[in-house]
């Protein structure tokens, strides 16, 4: 998820390169790495096998600097593509903002690419994201190689819809940058969105949201979101290349539907508490925080029944040494 | 593989985002460096489990946190992950020893991680105990935090993005990206 520090007027958001294995993920990354500017990036992290597979993630911070006062953050990652890797590949699409999903264009991987598609919904859905509402950019990639297949015939196989896409031929560095710059620009506009809408003047931090009492300020911002007009997404449009069709608009412009489908906003604040969240949250020894009131409530009733327990066993005791004192001598 | 979880809404992810005002963010510093001196510890930093540097203390140079935060919520990732093979809910602390540095991770509320670099100056269990009370601390703040009422403290222009945010970012894109 971004986050967003107002006191160090930062913004931070995290961009995950999903596909199959070999596909150019990290080629992808090591093309931005060499071609960004010096100020702007970071190490190039990666944790590789010895054959320099990916075996847990690559990783590169893209400093942005400034935009209108706000220092912007990219947290670039990939994934291990290969299928046996998945525990690994879901850990790091956690909190994801953004995915470039790299697709290799070659006719006989078609199936490792739908594999690895559904892999991705799939794990964006254990998190609860719908893989829709998440920016997403195609890359068909390999695009030099004489197998390549045409670009309807992979979109139309894929299923990517109005998704924005590109070539390129990541080995070259060949719509690298185009397939980053037109994902952040996705991304930020989805921020920019949110706050229009009033969100960003809240603050939530390690909380339950439906547990906080100051969720019945928000509906007003919320229920508007459905009456929102469609955002036109100027950013995507002209980051896009001459070869991708205007359908981008499509996809977007579904986006406020799927909210106007969510359930109503207004009713959240009445929603009970989650009762999810009573259970075993007693087991955690450390820094178990006192948002979890529950928690502490449990941990003293576990203290009183001690003391009980406690009690019980002294009388208990002394019953039986009155009972033997008297059994001796009488 | 967990359950499938239910979809969240548009609004449930734009709450589970973690924005941090200035009064926020002063008071978990000053936590962290009460917490730095009574441990003897050499710097912390607290990361949010997607990777991203909350704020940190302590003799840690800002070209490296990026890349130990990513690392930082990875590794508790992984060990997460364990856990749950394990039938854990979840490990709540880590401690890696190195030969001069140490690195003691410690679990803050359900959405950040206290990571502590100490050495010989110190030890573990000076560092455990006070990283507790910390994470303790820590965590009562986020309550604090999240149980205010946003209307109550209405924020300026420099707590806010700008209505210039969106033209802005464009032109940076086309200035480290390139214009394609």
């Amino acid at each position: 998820m971004v986050q967003i520090n107002f006191a160090n007027k930062e913004i931070q958001c995290k961009i995950v390169y999903y596909g199959p294995g070999m596909s150019g993920k990290t080629t992808n990354l090591e093309v931005v790495h060499k071609k960004a500017p010096t100020n702007s990036k970071g190490d190039l992290t990666s944790i590789a096998t010895e054959g320099d597979r990916t075996l847990f993630f690559d990783f590169m911070p893209l400093d942005l600097g400034n935009i209108a006062g706000i220092k912007t953050k990219f947290q670039l990652y990939t994934v291990p593509g290969q299928v046996y890797y998945n525990s690994t590949r879901k850990l790091v699409l956690q909190g994801v903002d953004g995915i470039v999903f790299v697709a290799d264009s070659q006719a006989d991987k078609i199936e490792d690419n739908l594999e690895s598609l559904g892999n991705l919904r799939g794990n964006l859905r254990e998190y609860g994201r719908d893989f829709d509402s998440i920016p997403i950019v195609f890359q068909f990639n390999k695009r030099d190689l004489p197998t390549a297949l045409p670009i309807e015939v992979l979109q139309e196989k894929l299923g990517s819809g109005s998704a924005p896409y590109f070539e390129a031929v990541a080995s070259t560095g060949e719509g690298v940058f185009p397939t980053l710059k037109a994902l952040a620009s996705l991304v930020l506009e989805s921020i920019n969105r949110d706050k229009r809408e009033g969100s960003l003047t809240e603050v939530k931090v390690a909380s339950s949201p439906t547990a906080r009492p100051g969720a019945g300020a928000r509906p007003a911002a919320s229920a508007a979101a459905p009456a929102r007009p469609a955002p036109a997404r100027p950013a995507a449009a002209p980051a896009r290349p001459a070869t991708a069709p205007a359908r981008p608009a499509d996809r977007f412009a579904g986006r406020p539907a799927a909210t106007a489908t969510a359930p109503p906003t207004a009713a959240q604040p009445a929603r009970p508490p989650r009762p999810e969240h009573t259970g075993r949250q007693v087991t955690e020894p450390v820094g178990r925080p006192a948002s979890m009131p529950v928690g502490k409530v449990r941990i003293k009733e576990h203290g009183h029944k001690s003391r009980m327990i406690l009690t019980l066993v002294i009388a208990a005791v002394i019953v039986a040494a009155v009972g033997f004192v008297i059994a001796k001598y009488i | 593989m967990t359950k499938p979880t239910r979809q969240l809404t548009d609004a449930e992810l734009r709450e589970r985002r973690l924005v941090f005002y200035k009064e926020d963010i002063q008071s978990i510093d000053s936590a962290l460096r009460d917490f730095l001196a009574r441990s003897k510890s050499k710097a912390c930093l607290l990361v949010d489990k997607d990777g991203h540097l909350i704020t940190q203390e302590g003799q840690v140079s800002r070209s490296d946190t990026d890349t130990l935060s990513a690392l930082v919520a990875g590794c508790f990732a992984a060990t997460r992950e364990m856990a749950r093979i394990l039938g854990e809910e979840e490990f709540t602390a880590l401690f890696h020893q190195g030969r001069r540095d140490n690195l003691q991770l410690s679990l803050v509320g359900s959405r950040t991680i206290l990571a502590v670099l100490f050495d010989d100056t110190t030890t573990i269990g000076m560092v455990r105990l006070y990283s507790a009370e910390t994470a303790r601390k820590l965590g009562m703040l986020f309550k604090k935090i999240a149980t205010r009422d946003p209307l109550s403290t209405p924020r300026g222009d420099d707590e806010q993005l700008s209505e210039g945010f969106q033209a802005a970012a464009a032109d940076t894109l086309d200035s480290v990206f390139g214009e394609n």
